[in-house]
């Protein structure tokens, strides 16, 4: 069981008031809050141990290469990857399927090849495979949703054919929670030969993740979103495909020699780490990973299920508001979208927001998902590990408010 | 300034019932212009008399209650000016008809939308 209170008290920003209420923080699915550990973490670095990494030949440099190589552990063990070599820090989840599609798509996706997506997924796993399929003459299809805001995966087998080379899916919906059956779809996708990437920005900081028993060949996630800095992401990549990948970025740190006709590359990981890495933030990264360890990713789960299904209870029973996604109750990351009937989500938030409470209003980076929900917005409350109850009825409160003023 | 300023009765009734909605057969300029961040949009016609002042303009268009009142009270008001007079209206201005001193930056964004559209359309 999480103890919310302890909780609170590592959040120093939680500690204050908006608009003479008391702080609610629920965008938590676009940015989580800070723990001490990871400021105190980051600062620690900068006063203690700042050096660039790999290249220095002096105490400083071999600690803060020490640091930054340990972080890479705690990732590799954090996400069950089998090697080091496998993981890749980037800028973010975006950077990471950016990586992907330019250095293993640029490569293995021709004229004609399918690349399959979802009507679920977040802007950022699909604007780059239209860049790289615009580029190659490639198709892309989708995965569609019901209106529940479910995949519809009757018969899957139906959507892979003999030119689909990749499946780029969302492990865990960002606007409504879904948690796709991703082991049951990358079974079936490889047994059509079909290389899948998981998304899982929204699932890596609420659930425990097993890169080796879910299967996937890509995997990607954001530091921020889980308690750690902005700026630091993670790539992880089967090691037999990233043997085969051509470098994304260029430059410094990723080689082994350059002379003025060509040049060779560093072995896996660093070839794909090219310039002077966000040092920091992949070391304040891996406090944040040792606090979510502390505090147990199976608890976590627990929280999101609870926090989750008292919030869809109590907002489903307020007159005028819709809620999205599915009805029944399965077990979801702890997100509820809805809208008030008649109103705009960002006029919603505004309102929510003098009462203390914020919350995220719009497309959430997800218009295809967004339009066959049969809405252009929603106001998404997400709720995280330093959420209680008592944040879910400040935000009830705050939401009849709206529903008084704007009707 | 309370937010709650911002959604008195005057607004909410633009928002709600929006002044010159519909679609012009015969127009001189069409529009459309949306606000990336949260999707609102709008999508207007505007006729010119002899004297080249606006004699008729209409929109469609979804949205806040901020984007929608400011596009109905702004069109409301274009109505007799010419394009330099449109030209010449400022932030300042819309915020006058919208009776408040200030928004956030991001409520700006949509309280400007219908502005912005009008500036663009004249420019082309």
């Amino acid at each position: 069981m999480l103890n919310i209170d302890q909780v609170k008290l590592d959040f120093p920003i939680l500690n204050q008031k908006m608009h003479n209420r008391p702080l609610v923080y629920l965008d938590n699915g676009a940015t989580t809050q800070k723990p001490k550990k990871v400021i105190a973490t980051i600062t620690e670095f900068y006063e203690k141990y700042n050096a660039n990494t790999h290249r220095g030949i002096y105490q400083l440099s071999e600690q803060a290469t020490a640091l930054y190589d340990g972080t890479r552990e705690k990732v590799r063990e954090f996400i069950g990857a089998e090697k080091i070599e496998e993981i890749i820090f980037t800028r973010g989840t975006t950077e990471s399927i950016n990586l992907v599609a330019y250095s293993w798509g640029r490569k293995n996706i021709q004229a004609g090849d399918e690349i399959l997506l979802t009507e679920m997924e977040h802007h950022s796993n699909i604007v780059p495979w239209q860049l790289l399929a615009k580029e190659k003459g490639a198709v892309i299809k989708y995965i569609p949703v019901d209106k529940n805001g479910m995949l519809n995966l009757d018969n899957i087998d139906q959507y892979f054919t003999k030119k689909t080379r990749l499946l780029a899916l969302i492990h865990v919906s960002n606007v409504l929670g879904v948690v796709n059956p991703i082991r049951e779809i990358i079974t079936k996708a490889h047994a059509n030969g079909v290389m899948v990437l998981l998304d899982g920005a929204q699932s890596t900081p609420y659930m425990p993740i097993n890169v080796k028993e879910l299967d996937c060949d890509f995997f990607a996630f954001s530091g921020h979103k889980m308690l750690g800095p902005t700026g630091v992401g993670v790539l992880y990549v089967r090691e037999a495909i990233l043997e085969t990948m051509p470098p994304f970025l260029s430059g410094g740190n990723m080689i082994r020699e350059v002379t003025m006709s060509e040049t060779k590359f560093e072995d896996l990981p660093l070839r794909f780490e090219a310039g002077t890495m966000p040092i920091a933030q992949v070391i304040g990264l891996g406090a944040a990973i040792d606090y979510l360890k502390l505090i147990g990713m199976e608890n976590i789960w627990q929280h999101e299920q609870e926090i989750v299904n008292y919030a869809l209870a109590k907002i489903r029973t307020i007159s005028g508001v819709t809620v999205f996604g599915p009805d029944e109750k399965i077990e979801r990351s702890g997100v509820v979208s809805f809208a008030i009937e008649g109103t705009h989500p960002h006029d919603v938030a505004s309102i929510l927001d003098e009462a203390g409470v914020a919350i995220r209003a719009g497309h959430h980076c997800a218009q295809p998902l967004l339009r066959a929900l049969g809405t252009e917005a929603t106001a998404r409350a997400s709720f995280y590990i330093y959420n209680d109850q008592k944040d879910v009825d400040q935000l009830v409160d705050a939401i009849n408010q709206a529903i008084k003023i704007l009707k | 300034m309370s937010v709650s300023d911002i959604y008195r009765e005057e607004i909410i009734d633009h928002a709600k019932n929006p002044r010159n909605r519909g679609k012009l057969a015969d127009f001189d300029i069409e529009h459309k212009e949306n606000n990336p961040v949260c999707g609102d949009t709008i999508t207007f016609q505007m006729k010119f008399d002899k004297q080249k002042k606006v004699k008729a303009i209409a929109f469609e268009g979804n949205g806040c209650t901020v984007s929608q009142a400011s596009t109905s009270m702004l069109f409301e008001s274009v109505i007799g000016k010419t394009s330099e007079e449109i030209n010449k209206l400022s932030s300042e201005d819309v915020l006058q008809l919208l009776g408040v001193e200030s928004l956030t930056p991001s409520r700006m964004k949509c309280a400007l939308l219908s502005l912005e559209a009008l500036k663009k359309a004249i420019k082309q």
